[in-house]
């Protein structure tokens, strides 16, 4: 294959891009239709040219396709080359991403219907998931960090699509700033990282090398690996840099599939397994992605298992999910990290979409005004039930294979972290369920009052009349949820941690549910199932009898941990802006230029002081000049 | 003798000055046509220059050098190479684009094009000069339209501004005067070519009068003022907030500039040793500049205070890129000069517009702009997030070779932690640039503005023009960094890393 071709995978989507909005958007707006065939046919295009370089790539030796590398700027002996690596996590992700990305956007042709912005939509959509390809195509840090600050961009734009609301342009400024601080660390890290490598080089082949014999190590390499994952932690909402996420959902339901499924969030998990060879040789810098990672599982499940707003409980589950991936990554295997993330994908995609769905009938995203659409909305309830099967980890489903794989490895690695994976096994099985049992069962708790109070909330699907979506909407989820059941296979043999390069001890397909592990996992999930039926389902207990009891716990995980006022009221605007700035400014106003004007005064003053001596009278000033010779002539005798 | 174009390019505002200066009576449609005509011109003469530069040859060409007062052996010398390129080139583009900006002025049309176009013969002979009384010259020749401009076309306290600038200004002259005369007294030259193979730094004078790094901070205080640096940047704010529009654009573009090029030109390459000295001190002016003014931009409310104090902020990386003094961080620097002059114009000829539409230049008052004019928020929003650094503008370009260069640089150790602390200079910036957009631009749209109009024709072909240069040196900064680096080599060498 040309590598020619390899680059089209991510400059197709650019090109979509560039022609929906410098040629359509300004010139043909009249069908902006149009703009959604471009950019379909353009991620078309990349997933098909995608799976050519999968194929390619698992025959390839060495699982990695060679490209030759274009100049970009040169200074001296400094030279920033772009290029591309394929190797297979390249390839797997070029394939989940432009997989992903074709689906979601076929779905927002229906969910986008009528929406002024539709042309805009489809642009930035390209651009986003252009961005997220060139992302993992990138074989040297600063070209990655170039489309890793584009895909920021992007979810920019998108949670911000609807910018009249004053809560969507909070929530698209509080992701790029967050994210931001998190990038801070990854930028740091680049510099230093050339700066300390003999030869000066950013490539990632190189300074995989550079950590492997040594070169690169010790402390430098810990910070430099944790300088890493800052940048990751904030693109994947790790703990403390998660906030972003849940506020993301002022975005239209479609894009928050595509952040939460195959691009922002999956960069940083990707950008670790990109980088492990360096996090492998710090046993620091693994250790603290293990923690971080797991800690931000059940930290994130906590705050989902009280949440009422349907989108935000599948937020929480993204940020748990993720935390999972960085965990199983932290116990040294790429494979478990990049599998559920794989498997992760098609399941988190479908629930949002499938949350899509239930607003473009209802009209809300409050699961409190929803309930008994099973009957009205059949194939979202179906696909809905399965997404969340797989992301409860129920076998044989794709996330029961992924998830055990993570515990597996956190299960030799240590202990404590083993449990805290195992109790959010039940949390993850319990709130996916609440979902499902407040929104699809029972009787329908929304109606009249529903339709104007909850234009504002919604994606702005008006008069709510309880339909089934339509085929465009409903065919790429129904195509999801077949892959939500069978991604996992692919690891039944140890297939897909083989082309990663690590070894697998598979269970084969009835063998799992041999192995006391995965039935400990799946009877943690069960019970978790269980509880929620016995909650929202059949009501052995009530929810709010429940919140009564554990109230304290309650109010935490309701006001998600006060972080929000932390971080944003406290920090940012008592002690930074009120405090520090305040200060800064005062400084400058006072200090700075209170010297400027009073050097000025002083100038003005003495001005007005000397100018009291020229009196214009000629007896004053003959005295003065008397007085000066008298003085010189005494000085001239006396030094003599 | 070969075609003088330096000198052309150098005159050739001033003889449109000269003619709209003799026109009987003009209309003011003639006059905005001849400065339009002139500037214009003098844009595709600087293009050609860039066209016909030698781009293997990292001396000085064109060189145009004529006896001029012989007994003091002062000079008209003219002369070119990768760093004064770059700026020429962008007071080509500027000037005419700000005579495009200025279009709607209607007030003393006459006065004000003259003022303008002799503007833009003073900056653009300050970065042609390479003697240095011709230079101090041009240096000064400079104020008189900048008084002008902001005192007579301004707003608020025009007066106060005008004045402090011209003040400010001048009082760094001095002792740049100061600077020039002892050099001179000391070694007989003015011409700086000639200066900078003397190393004088470790050579030491023919007749010293004051110590090297004397003379060094002498010259330094001028270009301190211009750039600006913490603290000596409070006239700024105040100049920028009470100029019109187009002064905005050329004061932020292109003025600012003279200093960061001085510095590289005077006292990086004459005073080598002395620059090596200082640079730990200079760095670290450079990162408190950084912080302090992005910290002071978020406390502002003032759309064009706002982009005047994150001026000072992005000043910083330049002082940054230039006292890091590697090859990468001085073409760094010199890329953030052309850039920032890029990015910043377009920002305060957007503000301008919306002060035109609307009146209003306090965010608390604005709001909800993108819907009523759909185009300035569009190009706005590119301006901002070409300021922050986004991948793809030329502002990252340029702030990823500062850093990159100031990271590995060998000036003094621990300069990768003042670097560190400059690139925490981007978080902030995002964050005062993201508010600034969202208070403008986003939210509900205000009724207040619904009878406010989009930008039309004539003021969408600067903004589109500027937007198109920002993305085009973003993706392939090559076009410029390839000539910058070729006059920031020979200053490297000097420097003996």
């Amino acid at each position: 294959m040309a590598s020619q071709l390899v680059w089209l995978i991510f400059l197709l989507p650019f090109l979509s891009f560039a022609v929906i909005s410098l040629v359509v958007r300004p010139f043909l707006n009249g069908s902006a239709r149009l703009s959604g065939y471009i950019a379909i046919a353009a991620i078309g295009g990349s997933l098909a040219l995608s799976l050519l370089v999968l194929q390619e790539v698992i025959r390839a030796p060495g699982h990695e396709l060679l490209i030759p590398r274009v100049t970009w700027v040169v200074i001296g002996t400094t030279e920033l080359d772009l290029g591309l690596l394929v190797d297979s996590l390249t390839a797997v992700m070029l394939v989940v991403v432009s997989g992903v990305s074709l689906l979601v956007q076929i779905y927002s042709q229906g969910y986008m219907h009528g929406d002024a912005g539709y042309s805009r939509y489809f642009a930035f959509m390209s651009l986003f998931t252009g961005s997220m390809l060139g992302l993992v195509m990138a074989d040297n840090l600063l070209q990655l960090f170039v489309f890793w600050e584009g895909v920021g961009l992007c979810s920019y734009l998108l949670i911000g699509f609807w910018f009249h609301r004053p809560s969507a342009a909070n929530a698209a400024k509080k992701a790029f700033i967050v994210t931001r601080a998190g990038d801070f660390g990854l930028l740091v890290a680049i510099l230093a990282l050339y700066a300390s490598s003999q030869a000066g080089t950013l490539n990632i082949k190189e300074l995989h090398l550079l950590a492997e014999t040594g070169a690169l190590g010790g402390t430098f390499l810990t910070w430099a690996a944790i300088g890493i994952f800052a940048g990751a932690a904030g693109k994947s909402a790790q703990f403390p840099l998660h906030t972003w996420l849940p506020d993301a959902m002022e975005g239209p339901t479609p894009v928050s599939s595509l952040i939460h499924a195959a691009t922002m969030v999956a960069a940083g998990v990707f950008l670790v397994a990109r980088m492990f060879p360096l996090f492998e040789h710090s046993s620091q810098a693994l250790a603290t992605v293990a923690v971080i990672g797991a800690f931000t599982a059940i930290f994130a499940a906590t705050m989902g298992l009280v949440a009422p707003d349907i989108k935000r409980v599948i937020a929480y589950s993204t940020i748990s999910q993720l935390g999972y991936m960085m965990l199983g990554l932290g116990m040294g295997s790429v494979a478990a990290g990049i599998f559920h993330l794989f498997n992760h994908a098609f399941f988190k995609c479908l629930l949002f979409l499938g949350a899509g769905s239930v607003n473009h009938a209802t009209g809300t995203f409050d699961m409190r005004q929803m309930g008994g659409l099973r009957r009205r909305m059949p194939w979202t309830f179906f696909t809905f039930v399965i997404a969340s099967l797989s992301l409860a980890g129920i076998w044989p489903l794709s996330g029961f294979w992924s998830k055990d794989e993570i515990l597996a490895v956190a299960f030799q690695g240590n202990f404590i972290l083993f449990l805290l994976a195992l109790a959010t096994v039940f949390m993850t099985a319990f709130y996916s369920f609440r979902v499902i049992f407040l929104t699809f069962a029972g009787s329908y708790r929304g109606g009249a009052s529903a339709g104007a109070g909850h234009g504002s909330q919604g994606d702005g699907h008006g008069a709510p009349s309880l339909h089934e979506s339509p085929a465009v909407m409903v065919v790429p989820m129904v195509a999801l949820s077949v892959m939500a059941i069978i991604s996992g296979w692919f690891n039944l043999g140890g297939e897909f941690s083989g082309f990663l390069g690590e070894k697998a001890h598979p269970l084969g397909f009835f063998g799992a549910l041999a192995n006391p592990l995965a039935l400990l996992s799946l009877g943690v999930a069960v019970a978790g199932i269980v509880a929620a039926y016995g909650v929202y389902g059949a009501r052995w207990v009530s929810a709010e009898g429940l919140g009564r009891a554990f109230a304290p716990l309650y109010n935490v995980f309701i006001h998600k941990y006060w972080l929000d006022e932390l971080y944003e009221t406290v920090f940012v605007r008592w002690f930074l802006y009120t405090f520090i700035f305040g200060l800064m400014e005062l400084f400058d106003t006072y200090i700075v230029d209170g010297l400027v004007n009073g050097a000025a005064s002083l100038a003005l003053g003495g001005g007005r002081a000397l100018r009291r001596l020229q009196t214009g009278q000629l007896q004053a000033y003959g005295m003065a000049i008397f007085l000066g010779v008298l003085a010189l002539g005494l000085i001239m005798v006396l030094i003599r | 003798m070969p075609f003088p174009i330096l000198t052309t390019i150098v005159f050739l505002p001033a003889l449109g000055a000269v003619v709209l200066a003799l026109l009987p009576r003009p209309g003011d449609r003639l006059v905005r046509y001849t400065a339009a005509t002139f500037t214009f011109i003098t844009f595709i003469l600087t293009l050609l220059l860039f066209q016909s530069f030698d781009q293997k040859l990292g001396t000085m060409q064109f060189r145009e050098r004529v006896p001029w007062i012989s007994s003091l052996n002062i000079n008209f010398d003219l002369g070119v190479d990768g760093l004064s390129l770059t700026m020429v080139l962008l007071m080509g583009i500027l000037g005419f684009l700000a005579v495009l900006i200025s279009w709607k002025v209607e007030k003393r049309v006459r006065e004000y094009f003259i003022w303008l176009l002799l503007l833009e013969m003073g900056v653009l002979g300050v970065f042609l000069s390479l003697d240095l009384v011709l230079f101090f010259l041009f240096w000064e020749v400079e104020l008189m339209p900048m008084y002008m401009l902001i005192s007579i076309w301004g707003t608020g306290r025009k007066e106060y501004s005008a004045t402090k600038f011209v003040l400010y200004t001048l009082t760094g002259s001095a002792f740049m005067f100061a600077g020039i005369l002892v050099l001179y007294f000391s070694t007989g030259q003015f011409d700086m070519t000639v200066l900078s193979a003397m190393r004088l730094s470790e050579n030491g004078f023919p007749r010293e009068i004051l110590p090297a790094a004397a003379v060094f901070f002498l010259l330094f205080a001028a270009f301190a003022v211009k750039l600006p640096i913490f603290p000596l940047h409070t006239w700024l704010p105040d100049a920028h907030t009470d100029a019109p529009t187009a002064v905005s654009v050329i004061l932020a573009g292109i003025l600012l500039k003279m200093g960061g090029y001085g510095m590289m030109r005077l006292n990086i390459s004459i005073f080598p040793g002395v620059a090596r000295d200082y640079a730990p001190l200079l760095v670290l002016i450079a990162v408190i500049g950084v912080l302090y003014g992005a910290a002071v931009t978020l406390r502002q409310r003032d759309l064009k205070r706002m982009i005047a104090y994150s001026s000072v902020s992005h000043m910083g990386y330049v002082l940054l890129g230039i006292f890091a003094l590697s090859p990468v961080s001085l073409t760094g620097a010199t890329l953030q000069m052309f850039s920032h002059g890029v990015v910043t114009g377009l920002l305060f000829a957007m503000v301008g517009l919306v002060y035109d539409k609307t009146h209003l230049r306090d965010i608390h008052k604005l709001g909800g702009l993108s819907r009523q004019m759909p185009i300035i928020a569009v190009i706005f929003s590119i301006a901002g997030l070409a300021s922050l650094g986004l991948p793809g503008t030329s502002g990252f370009a340029a702030e990823f070779l500062v850093f990159l260069g100031s990271f590995q640089s060998q000036a003094f150790p621990g300069i990768q932690l003042y670097t560190a602390l400059g690139v925490l200079g981007v978080v902030l910036t995002a964050g005062y640039m993201l508010y600034m957009l969202q208070k403008v631009l986003y939210g509900e749209p205000k009724p207040e503005f619904d009878d406010t109009r989009d930008a039309d024709f004539l003021e969408r072909v600067p903004i589109f023009a500027l937007t198109a240069l920002i993305i085009a040196v973003g993706l392939y900064p090559a076009s410029l960094t390839n000539v910058i680096s070729l006059g920031v080599m020979p200053i490297v060498g000097r420097l003996g890393f």
